[in-house]
């Protein structure tokens, strides 16, 4: 049996012990989002697809299966998945600006002997899948903050009924920023853990201080640590102005 | 903004003033810091497309191949201030080739006899920080203090895994299992007495995420023994002067352990919360409320480091698909090492669940034996 089958097999089975029902369907979420992703890439051969549209529809996709499956459709759910499609939006023009200008696309002088036997004239532009890649490495990181600020958000409104929308804004932010720590280091380790062989790398050939800070690998993936954190950082504000702004506000039109 | 600026005290407009005076300095110096560098660096003054043609590789794939004749300005080293010449060759996907426009600054050798010039390397530092000041300074104005410790707490870490490195490749003999054993001890009780300070929800959560890697581990090094690493293509993984399986475990622990810290901390801090809002309340109900927060963030959880881990191989699945290579092979050479990160830290994620839960309940249980 393959490595994978079993963890898999593993997981599958502590998920729905601990997790029961829901831990079911977060595990079929899971391979839904592998699905997605998959799917996405075969279409990125294409070489009249544009990367970047082809990642927010897939990231639409992705969200709507993380919030909507697992936690069905609600105030809360809707809130989050809003606050992340805003927010990646907002991350991408940032995204391409930086990608462009430092140039981190594609691979690197270090990993040029593996692509020897490889044609790169593929007619891909690989500056728009580099974006692509920052913003996948940090969606799962976004919509997971995302739901954590709307969820109790929607607590405090339901036993405060009277609060106002500053107030209940500034509870989103003040929860935020607790999480903010937690999930910075989540996708801090979840990197360097990926990149220990780069890292012990460039120590065994000796590389110069100025040699690391300026090489394609190295800039790539701090690049895409130092965005995804952003990504977690930005969607705060937004989640919590969306939710003040919907219970509040809309609460009382209703009215 | 006068208001605003009454209303700070002198101790945090002190700081204010530090950070933006730091911010605009190490800008300005890394725009100036060409003496510096050992390796000569030229600055593109102008680019001139001399000629673009079409192709077919053999698979088909169109492109355009464009030729420019650059000419840059030497700033540092013995030809400072001269301009040399440069052919620069690149394709309209940018694989592995980069177009340049007047104003990039590149690395450089230069011909001695001919003033003409190869570009090895972009120089990319500058725009490193200035991802990072927006980075520091994004946390800091949503996150203020909490951002603060969480920038802080990112740089320690990455401290500790630099000397941890340092030391394991300076005694090769030591395990790079044990030194990461120990490196993942300082992170946990460094990033989390840092960020939640000395109590029992921290200590909890201490035990919990040591508890939680651990036992992941030992699933994965037990999953590996029993199929006999069979469908685990170590040689994906790029960038290797060491022993493959030795890395893949050490990157295995380190890149679960932030996910299982954070599970472990949301966990200890929510039945803490319970606890002190009501201290009848009964250990029965105390672990129904801990599965049933444990249900809603393991699903997003394990989703965060999925998508981290397997979103970077995206650049080289495209090349070995338009390469024509068949769909099975792509996928298992290109993902496999990813996968089983990603599904060895689900593990971690679900087990840290009940861990932290009956963690928690011993603390609140002998503090309940002293009242």
């Amino acid at each position: 049996m393959s490595v994978l089958v079993l963890l898999s097999i593993i997981l599958f089975v502590l998920m729905a012990i601990v997790g029961g029902k829901k831990g079911v369907k977060s595990f079929i979420a899971l391979f839904l989002n592998f699905g997605v992703l998959i799917i996405t890439i075969l279409v990125m051969n294409d070489p009249n697809a544009n990367p970047i549209w082809l990642t927010l529809l897939a990231c639409t996709f992705i969200s709507a299966i993380s919030l909507f499956y697992i936690n069905d459709v609600n105030s809360k759910t809707t809130m989050a998945f809003f606050s992340t499609i805003i927010t990646l939006v907002i991350l991408f023009f940032f995204i391409i600006i930086i990608t462009e200008q430092s140039m981190i696309q594609g691979f690197g002088a270090e990993e040029s002997e593996e692509l020897m036997t490889f044609s790169l004239h593929i007619g891909i532009d690989f500056v728009k899948v580099a974006t692509s890649v920052i913003i996948m490495s940090t969606i799962g990181a976004i919509v997971d903050t995302a739901i954590s600020i709307t969820s109790p958000m929607r607590e405090i409104h339901h036993h405060n009924p009277t609060i106002t929308r500053k107030d209940l804004f500034m509870a989103g932010i003040r929860i935020g920023r607790d999480i903010l720590g937690t999930s910075t280091n989540t996708l801090f380790f979840a990197f360097f853990g990926g990149y220990m062989g780069l890292l012990i790398w460039f120590k065994d050939l000796s590389y110069s201080f100025g040699e690391i800070i300026n090489a394609k690998v190295f800039n790539d993936e701090m690049i895409t640590i130092l965005t995804a954190g952003m990504g977690v950082a930005l969607v705060i504000p937004i989640a919590s102005w969306m939710t003040s702004y919907y219970l509040v506000t809309m609460g009382t039109k209703k009215k | 903004m006068k208001t605003w600026i009454q209303k700070q005290t002198k101790k945090q407009l002190f700081i204010y003033f530090l950070i933006v005076a730091s911010f605009i300095g190490s800008i300005i110096f890394v725009n100036h810091n060409h003496a510096f560098y050992e390796r000569p660096i030229a600055k593109v003054t102008e680019a001139i497309e001399t000629d673009r043609t079409e192709t077919v590789d053999q698979h088909q794939n169109q492109d355009i191949i464009v030729n420019q004749q650059i000419t840059a300005e030497v700033q540092n080293g013995t030809y400072k201030g001269e301009s040399i010449h440069i052919n620069n060759e690149y394709s309209g996907s940018h694989a592995y080739d980069h177009s340049f426009q007047p104003g990039d600054e590149v690395f450089v050798t230069i011909d001695d006899s001919s003033h003409t010039g190869t570009i090895e390397d972009v120089k990319r530092d500058k725009y490193l920080i200035l991802v990072a000041w927006l980075f520091s300074i994004i946390l800091l104005v949503i996150g203020k203090r909490q951002g603060l410790l969480s920038v802080i707490s990112l740089a320690v870490n990455a401290a500790i895994l630099s000397f941890a490195l340092d030391i394991y490749l300076q005694n090769s003999d030591i395990s790079l299992l044990i030194i990461c054993g120990i490196s993942i001890v300082l992170f946990t009780v460094i990033s989390l007495l840092m960020v939640n300070g000395r109590n029992e929800k921290t200590y909890t959560a201490i035990i919990a995420t040591l508890l939680g890697t651990l036992s992941s581990l030992l699933i994965a090094y037990l999953a590996l023994f029993m199929t006999g690493e069979q469908g685990l293509r170590y040689e994906e993984m790029s960038f290797l002067s060491r022993n493959p399986q030795t890395v893949f475990m050490a990157g295995l622990l380190i890149g679960s352990l932030g996910a299982v810290m954070d599970v472990a901390i949301t966990m200890s801090s929510s039945i803490f919360e319970l606890y002190e809002k009501n201290n009848q309340i009964k250990l029965k109900t105390l672990k129904a409320s801990g599965i049933d927060i444990g249900k809603d963030i393991m699903g997003t959880m394990t989703n965060i480091l999925f998508f981290a881990y397997v979103s970077g191989s995206i650049p080289m699945l495209l090349l070995y698909f338009k390469n024509a290579s068949p769909l099975g092979f792509t996928l298992s050479m290109n993902l496999s090492i990813e996968l089983a990160r990603a599904l060895a830290g689900g593990i971690g994620i679900v087990l840290t669940i009940p861990i932290a839960i009956y963690t928690s309940i011993f603390f609140i249980q002998r503090k309940r034996a002293r009242i």
